[in-house]
C-alpha cells in the first residue's frame, strides 16, 4: 500500500541555491583545473578552446548537479560524452599506429596491445600462481599499460567500489545511452534469474583463463571490440569469435537496452562488474533506502538501469550487491527516501554532505580520468571538420 | 598435478551440485562437528571407490584408441561435443535438479533404512559414480593417459582435488540458504559447455583447432 | 560507539576523494612500484619466454627463445619455442637455420625462411616438433613459432 508523502518532504531537498552551488562547486573547479591542466594551460589555441570547453562542461555539470538535486541526469551527459568521444579517439589512434582496427599478428607477439579493465579479472589466479599477466601488453609505459590500469582499479575499487560502472568504466556509456533513447520501454519484465549471469560468467572466464592461460573473455566474448580493437580474421576460430563479439554487442550494447530501458550489458553480462560486486565493500560509499520516508511508490523499482532495486531491497533499505551508485533512483524518488550514505553513519540525516563527499569522490574521478580522452576526442573532431580527416 | 588442478578448478561446480546432497543429511542428523567429519570421511571415502572404478574404465578407453592423430582427435572431439551436450543439457533443462545424483538416492533411501552404516559410503560412491560435468572432464583426460597407473593416479589427484570443495562440508548449512550460487553453477557450466561444444565440433570437423 | 562509527565513516569517505586525486597523481609512481614490488612479467605465452641463446650470421643474427610449456603450475604437454631473426634489412633473402634447443649438441629442428614470399618451412628432427605455428614479419626482423609437444 502506498503511503502519503510524509510531511517533512520538503526538509529532505538536496537542492541548493545559486549562490551556495557555486562555493559548493568552486573546490571541484579549482581541482579539475589543476588535474586536467597538469598545471599548464595549453598555449596552443585548438588546444586552449578544446581546454576550455571540456572544463566548462564538467564544471557547469557538477554546478547543475549542486544546484538542481539531480545526479544521474548530469552525470549521464558526462559518461554518455566519455564513452562517445572515448570510441571517436581510440579509433583515431589505431589508424594512426596501425592502418586499421584490425589488431595483427605482429601487435600480438610485439606485446603492444592496450590492456582495458575488463581483463583484470582473468588475470588475478595467473599472476598469483605464475607472477605473469596473460595479456599482450606492456607492463609500464607505453599506450594503456597494465601496472597503470591495475594502479586506476585499485583507486576506483578504494574510492567508488562499483560505482566505477558508473563514473568510470569507458565502455558503460554505451549501453547507458541507447537505454535512453525509448520513452517507455517496450519489454517490460526481465527474469531476475539472468542477473546472475554476469557472475557465471566471471566464474567462467577466471576459471577458463587459469586453465588455457589465456584471457577468454577479450577473446571470446567481449562486444566492446566491435567498437575498439579485433583481431584480423586469418582463421574459422577468428571469424567464429568475430560474429560471437559483434553480435553480443548489437544485443547487448543496442538493441536490449533500447527495448528494455535497462543497461543489460553492464547488469546482465560484464564480469568487471561482478567483481567489483565484491571490491565495492572496501568502499566507504553505499545507496541506502530510507523506510521512514519511503512510501512504497516503487518508482525506483521501476526506473533502475541495473535492475539493482527490487521490492524486497527496498524493504531491506538498500539496493542488491549489483548497484552502480548512478543516481536514477535518487532522481526519481519523490519523498527522497533513497540516498547516498556514508558507511557507518545513520541513515537518515546529514544527506546533504554524504552526497556531496560521494559526488566529490565520483565526479572528480570521471572528470579527470575522461578528461583527457574527452579532449583527445574533440580535437579529432575538430580536425574531422577542417581537414576531413580524424588523424 | 593436473589432475589435482581440473578437480580444484571444478572442484566449486562439484561443490554448488552436490553440497545439497550432503549436507542436508548431515544437518538433519544433528551431530557435532567432530562426528560430522567423520561421517564427510566414510562419504568421501565411497566418492573415492566410484572414481577409481572410472579410471580402470577411463584406461580402457585409451586402449581401444587408435594411434594416429586425425582418429584421436574425431573420438576426444566427440567426447567433447558429448560433455558439452551434457553440460549444456544440466545447465537448462535440469534447473530445477539439486544434483545429478538425485536419481541414486531411492537406493540410499532404502539402504538408510536397513544399514545405515554403509547409507554414507553408498551416498559417496553414488556421486562418484556419476556422469557430473567436471567429472566427464576428467574422463576426458583421463583417456589420453598412457597407462593404467596413470590413468589411476589422474583419478586420484582429481579426486583430492574436488574434495578440498567439500572437507567443509559440515559447515556449508550456512550457504544453504544461498540459492544463486546454484543458478550461477548451472549457469557457467552452459558458458563452459558452450566453449567445448566448439573445441569438439571443430576437432570433429577436421581437426583444425588451434 | 555510534559515534566512533560516524567519525570513522567519514574520515573514510574523505580519504577516499584523497584516494582519487592520489590514483591521477601517483599513476606513475604507483605503476612502477606496482610493477618492482611484485616482480610480475607478462606470460610467456605472449612474450614469447626468455631469450636463451643466439646464432650470429655474418650480417644478421637468430635469437633463440627458450621452449614455453608454462602452465598454472607444473608444465604442459603442448607448447612452443620462438626464434627470431634480425635486423629485417640485413636478413638475406633465404634464410637456413639448424636450431637446437634441448642443448645436446643434435639439431632439433631445421628452418628454412624464404623472406621475400613471408614463407617457412621447417624439418623436424626431434618427435617433439610439430609444426609451424605462426610466421610473422614484424618491423625489427622475423618471427617463427614452432608447435612442440612434451614425448613421455
Amino acid at each position: 500500500m502506498m503511503k502519503e508523502h510524509p510531511p517533512h518532504a520538503k526538509t529532505i531537498e538536496v537542492r541548493q541555491s545559486p549562490g551556495k552551488s557555486f562555493l559548493f562547486a568552486l573546490p571541484m573547479m579549482l581541482l579539475t583545473l589543476m588535474m586536467m591542466s597538469g598545471g599548464k594551460i595549453p598555449a596552443d589555441p585548438q588546444r586552449l578552446f578544446v581546454f576550455t570547453v571540456t572544463y566548462l562542461f564538467f564544471n557547469l555539470l557538477f554546478f547543475l548537479m549542486i544546484h538542481t538535486g539531480k545526479t544521474d541526469r548530469y552525470r549521464a551527459t558526462a559518461f554518455i560524452t566519455y564513452a562517445i568521444l572515448f570510441i571517436v579517439s581510440f579509433i583515431s589512434h589505431m589508424f594512426e599506429a596501425r592502418g586499421s582496427m584490425s589488431l595483427s599478428q605482429e601487435k600480438i607477439l610485439l606485446c603492444e596491445v592496450p590492456f582495458c579493465h575488463l581483463v583484470i579479472p582473468m588475470t588475478l589466479i595467473p599472476a598469483a600462481f605464475t607472477k605473469t599477466i596473460i595479456f599482450p601488453g606492456t607492463i609500464t609505459g607505453g599506450y594503456a599499460s597494465i601496472a597503470s590500469m591495475f594502479t586506476i582499479w585499485i583507486g576506483a575499487s578504494l574510492s567508488l567500489g562499483r560505482g566505477w560502472c558508473s563514473w568510470g568504466c569507458f565502455f558503460g556509456g554505451l549501453d547507458d545511452a541507447f537505454s535512453r533513447i525509448l520513452k517507455k520501454p517496450v519489454f517490460r519484465n526481465i527474469n531476475p534469474r539472468w542477473t546472475y549471469l554476469p557472475w557465471a560468467v566471471l566464474l567462467a572466464v577466471v576459471l577458463s583463463a587459469a586453465a588455457f592461460l589465456s584471457p577468454t573473455y577479450c577473446t571470446w566474448l567481449c562486444p566492446f571490440k566491435t567498437v575498439t580493437e579485433f583481431e584480423a580474421v586469418t582463421s574459422f576460430k577468428i571469424l567464429v569469435q568475430t560474429i560471437l563479439f559483434a553480435s553480443l554487442f548489437i544485443a547487448l550494447v543496442i538493441v536490449l537496452p533500447l527495448l528494455t530501458k535497462r543497461r543489460t550489458q553492464c547488469s546482465l553480462f560484464c564480469p568487471f562488474g561482478a567483481m567489483q560486486g565484491l571490491t565495492n565493500r572496501i568502499n566507504a560509499f553505499d545507496v541506502r533506502i530510507d523506510p521512514d520516508r519511503c512510501i512504497n511508490c516503487k518508482r525506483c523499482v521501476t526506473a533502475c538501469p541495473t535492475l539493482s532495486v527490487t521490492e524486497e531491497s527496498v524493504r531491506a533499505g538498500c539496493p542488491l550487491i549489483s548497484c552502480m551508485k548512478c543516481g536514477t533512483c535518487m532522481d526519481v524518488c519523490p519523498s527522497g527516501a533513497v540516498a547516498f550514505h556514508v558507511r557507518g553513519t545513520p541513515v537518515a540525516g546529514n544527506r546533504n554532505i554524504k552526497r556531496m563527499l560521494f559526488l566529490y569522490a565520483a565526479f572528480l574521478f570521471l572528470a579527470i580520468f575522461s578528461g583527457g580522452t574527452i579532449q583527445d576526442g574533440l580535437s579529432r573532431i575538430i580536425r574531422l571538420i577542417t581537414t576531413g580527416s580524424m588523424i | 598435478m593436473k589432475g589435482f588442478f581440473l578437480g580444484l578448478s571444478s572442484g566449486a561446480v562439484c561443490a554448488a551440485y552436490c553440497a545439497p546432497v550432503l549436507v542436508p543429511y548431515l544437518l538433519g542428523e544433528g551431530r557435532s562437528v567432530l562426528q560430522n567429519f567423520l561421517a564427510l570421511l566414510q562419504f568421501l571415502l565411497g566418492r573415492l571407490l566410484g572414481y577409481l572404478s572410472f579410471a580402470v574404465f577411463a584406461w580402457g578407453i585409451h586402449t581401444s584408441l587408435p594411434q594416429d592423430i586425425a582418429h584421436r582427435n574425431l573420438l576426444i572431439g566427440a567426447a567433447y561435443v558429448f560433455l558439452s551436450g551434457l553440460l549444456i543439457f544440466y545447465s537448462f533443462f535440469k534447473a530445477g535438479r539439486a544434483c545429478p545424483s538425485a536419481g541414486g538416492q531411492e537406493i540410499d533411501h532404502r539402504l538408510r533404512n536397513s544399514r545405515p552404516s554403509l547409507f554414507l559410503l553408498s551416498m559417496g560412491l553414488a556421486t562418484g559414480l556419476n556422469f557430473c560435468p567436471p567429472f566427464l572432464l576428467a574422463v576426458a583426460t583421463a583417456a589420453e593417459q598412457a597407462s593404467l597407473l596413470q590413468s589411476v593416479l589422474f583419478f586420484l589427484t582429481f579426486f583430492l582435488g574436488t574434495s578440498v570443495f567439500l572437507i567443509p562440508a559440515p559447515f556449508l548449512g550456512l550457504l544453504r540458504g544461498f540459492s544463486p550460487l546454484h543458478v550461477i553453477g548451472k549457469m557457467a557450466a552452459g558458458l563452459i559447455g558452450a566453449y567445448y561444444l566448439f573445441i569438439g565440433a571443430t576437432m570433429l570437423a577436421g581437426g583444425f583447432y588451434r | 560507539m555510534k559515534r566512533a562509527l560516524k567519525i570513522a565513516g567519514y574520515t573514510w569517505a574523505v580519504a577516499c576523494i584523497v584516494v582519487v586525486l592520489a590514483t591521477f597523481v601517483g599513476n606513475n609512481y604507483f605503476s612502477a612500484k606496482l610493477a618492482s614490488s611484485t616482480g610480475i612479467t607478462i606470460s610467456p605465452w605472449f612474450s614469447g619466454g626468455e631469450i636463451v641463446g643466439s646464432i650470429d650470421h655474418a650480417t644478421y643474427k637468430t635469437v633463440i627463445h627458450r621452449p614455453v610449456f608454462d602452465g598454472l603450475i607444473g608444465e604442459r604437454k603442448e607448447g612452443f619455442i620462438q626464434i627470431e631473426w634480425q635486423p629485417v634489412t640485413a636478413l638475406p633473402l633465404v634464410i637456413e637455420d639448424g636450431i637446437d634447443f634441448t642443448g645436446d649438441g643434435k639439431e632439433d629442428f631445421a628452418f628454412r625462411l624464404d623472406t621475400a614470399a613471408g614463407r617457412g618451412t621447417l624439418t623436424p628432427r626431434n618427435p617433439s616438433v610439430i609444426a609451424i605455428q605462426t610466421l610473422v614479419k614484424v618491423n625489427q626482423g622475423w618471427v617463427a613459432r614452432i608447435q612442440l609437444r612434451k614425448v613421455s
